[in-house]
């Protein structure tokens, strides 16, 4: 299925190439491909990002909601690197495809409040406004099956707009999109991308983009800026546009005009603080994004360079800082990395270890990789997982006064909290041969719990424990239930 | 605990999957019966297994992501050394100087960071041409990926030393 789906974006991308001309369709077929893949889900019609992400932020996954806090605000000012540094666009893309598959990220790993979510909806929804080409070649041709994500009308309303694209695929895809909006609920409710006075977008960066499209079309004004307000924003003004000449024309047209005339709005609109703009109207493209200093600082253009990359280093950090444990006491910069530099220098010797102990351990038997290979394996209960595989290490060692049986269920039995499927599977299994056991009992069930709780405790003090550091000691410290 | 099913495309399941074909691939050669491996087959083994790791890793991650660029161009340019022994390390020669030059004028707006950023560009593949903003979130990414491998490898090795 994931090679269809390939295939057909192949086909739509090569199609659409044909008609725009002026973009480079190779390495973004590329990069759809790997975002297909990657997002593969039941879903024909999401080719571009998850449409789990309502469902996904609503996990409090750490390194979502992080990842997402750390991409809103740069995005909160509402421009991602116009300058079109493609690369850093797609690793972020990418990133935000990769969160709807980084359902699993280690949970000790500290867990940010799911205050991000408005935000990491702006910022989902806004990173597309930064890669037309990317998402008009993804959107063309998917008619029906975009409930998933309204968002998509939107962004392919503005599209049509920027590249003057207004063939009746467009205009389908607006009406799908339309009633794709009706569906979901918790996205902002529009009924067309005309408007822009959903009262509930006041979260959703849906909201600016819609009114940077109102602005555009109809000339209004007064709506986005409304909207922009209650965004909460951290920084007072976009990143400026290092290197514009790398983003194609039209796409710098777009994304200016859509900036400009979203910042128009605010003159008019007196209560915005950190109003950033220039009261210029939409014009002929320019190559740089207009940044208002601050109260009380420095204005030429070198300072606020300085200050908005600043700004962007330090939100990186702070997402940085919840990922390594152990690092919110730290303060100041310096610091920060060299425990950052430790901890990734920990991590790499930790890899190097576990192939050294791999490449020792030799498998007797080729124990069913399939089996293995299910999901259910490696869920997110690893610790557990280790836990019951280091105590099983020590299972022979026990005196055999103790009932061989027992080891049997702790080997077929494994992950108790499986489905049966997956402990009928283990059945199926042809056990290592271990001295003394016979067949595996096939009753795994209610024993396993009261069984593993005494041979936690018997097994935990003959298990010796790996010369590893500390990750895992307390890994087996785990063990006791 | 929570039953939610892993997702079958998340990083993890991909890197697992790889890495187990890539285990069993190695191991295949080896008659059951072995006992006693040389520790110069160990040591190979180890090499073999870790530049797997590496290599499913960077493979789980395709091209996302600069560090796993540069860690499969590493990776392929070391296999063809090893092969056109001869040759000499042509390529890496020429990389370097690719790198000398764009990784000048990205790092200019390190502030007072400019030694850690040093060792961090050493440890994260690729990390060289990139700016302090760039080089931070490589480092994000790479910091999850490791920890996946590990936990990944960790499990692994635990079921390996159950038999």
């Amino acid at each position: 299925m994931e090679k269809d789906k390939a295939f057909i974006m192949a086909e739509v991308l090569n199609r659409t190439a044909t008609r725009q001309p002026t973009w480079s369709t190779s390495g973004f077929v590329t990069e759809m491909q790997s975002n297909e893949l990657n997002c593969a889900t039941e879903q024909v019609g999401n080719y571009f990002l998850n449409p789990n992400w309502d469902n996904s932020m609503d996990q409090s996954d750490p390194f979502e909601s992080a990842l997402s806090s750390m991409v809103s605000s740069p995005a909160a000012s509402n421009v991602l690197p116009v300058s079109g540094e493609n690369v850093m666009m797609r690793e972020l893309i990418g990133k935000l495809g990769n969160i709807c598959n980084s359902g699993d990220i280690s949970p000790q790993f500290s867990i940010k409040p799911n205050a991000n979510t408005g935000s990491a909806n702006a910022s989902f929804n806004s990173t597309p406004l930064n890669s037309p080409p990317r998402l008009n070649l993804s959107m063309v041709n998917l008619p029906a099956p975009f409930s998933a994500d309204p968002g998509f009308a939107e962004r392919a309303a503005r599209f049509s707009c920027f590249s003057g694209l207004n063939d009746p695929l467009m205009d389908s895809f607006k009406l799908s999109g339309n009633q794709s909006i009706k569906v979901d609920g918790s996205q902002s409710i529009k009924n067309s991308p005309m408007e822009a006075n959903s009262p509930e977008n006041a979260e959703s960066g849906v909201s600016k983009e819609d009114s940077s499209v109102s602005q555009q079309i109809p000339a209004r004004n007064d709506a986005g800026t409304r909207k922009r307000k209650s965004i909460p924003r951290g920084k007072a003004k976009e990143i400026p546009s290092p290197a514009a000449a790398d983003a194609k024309v039209a796409t710098e047209n777009g994304e200016s005009n859509s900036k400009r005339s979203k910042q128009d709005g605010s003159p008019g609109n007196g209560n915005e603080k950190q109003s950033k703009e220039n009261s210029k109207p939409p014009e002929p493209p320019k190559d740089y994004i207009h940044v208002r200093a601050r109260r009380g600082q420095a204005t030429d253009s070198h300072s606020l360079a300085e200050r908005v990359r600043r700004e962007k280093i330090s939100e990186r950090m702070k997402f940085l800082q919840d990922l390594v444990p152990g690092c919110n006491k730290v303060t100041g910069k310096a610091v920060m990395l060299d425990e950052i530099i430790n901890y990734v220098q920990s991590l790499q010797r930790q890899v190097e270890f576990l192939s050294m102990k791999l490449a020792n351990v030799n498998p007797r038997s080729d124990i069913n990789m399939e089996a293995l290979l299910s999901k259910d394996m490696f869920q997110s209960r690893g610790s557990l997982l280790h836990g019951i595989y280091s105590m099983d290490s020590s299972a022979p060692t026990f005196p055999f006064g103790y009932q061989p049986q027992q080891g049997l269920h702790l080997n077929s039995g494994i992950p108790n909290a499986t489905e049966t499927q997956f402990s009928m599977k283990t059945q199926g299994f042809q056990l290592p041969s271990i001295d003394g056991f016979t067949d595996a009992n096939p009753h795994v069930g209610s024993i396993w719990e009261d069984d593993l709780q005494s041979i936690v405790q018997m097994g935990f003090g003959q298990n010796q424990p790996q010369g590893y550091q500390g990750s895992i000691a307390t890994g087996q410290v785990k063990i006791e239930l | 605990m929570d039953s939610q099913l892993l997702n079958p495309t998340s990083l993890k399941s991909r890197f697992t999957a790889r890495f187990l074909r890539a285990l069993t691939k190695i191991n295949a050669p080896n008659p059951i019966s072995s006992s006693s491996p040389t520790p110069r087959e160990i040591f190979q083994r180890y090499r073999r297994i870790k530049v797997a790791a590496d290599k499913s890793m960077a493979y789980s991650v395709r091209s996302r992501t600069t560090w796993s660029r540069a860690t499969l161009s590493r990776l392929r340019t070391r296999s063809r050394h090893r092969r056109l022994a001869s040759f000499g390390p042509r390529s890496s020669v020429t990389t370097a100087a690719v790198l000398k030059k764009t990784s000048s004028h990205g790092k200019e707006n390190e502030g007072g960071l400019g030694v850690q950023a040093g060792e961090l560009r050493e440890l994260v593949p690729g990390g060289e041409a990139m700016d302090l903003c760039n080089l931070l979130d490589e480092t994000a990414h790479y910091i999850k990926c490791l920890t996946t491998q590990v936990q990944v490898m960790k499990t692994i090795a635990n079921l390996y030393s159950l038999e």
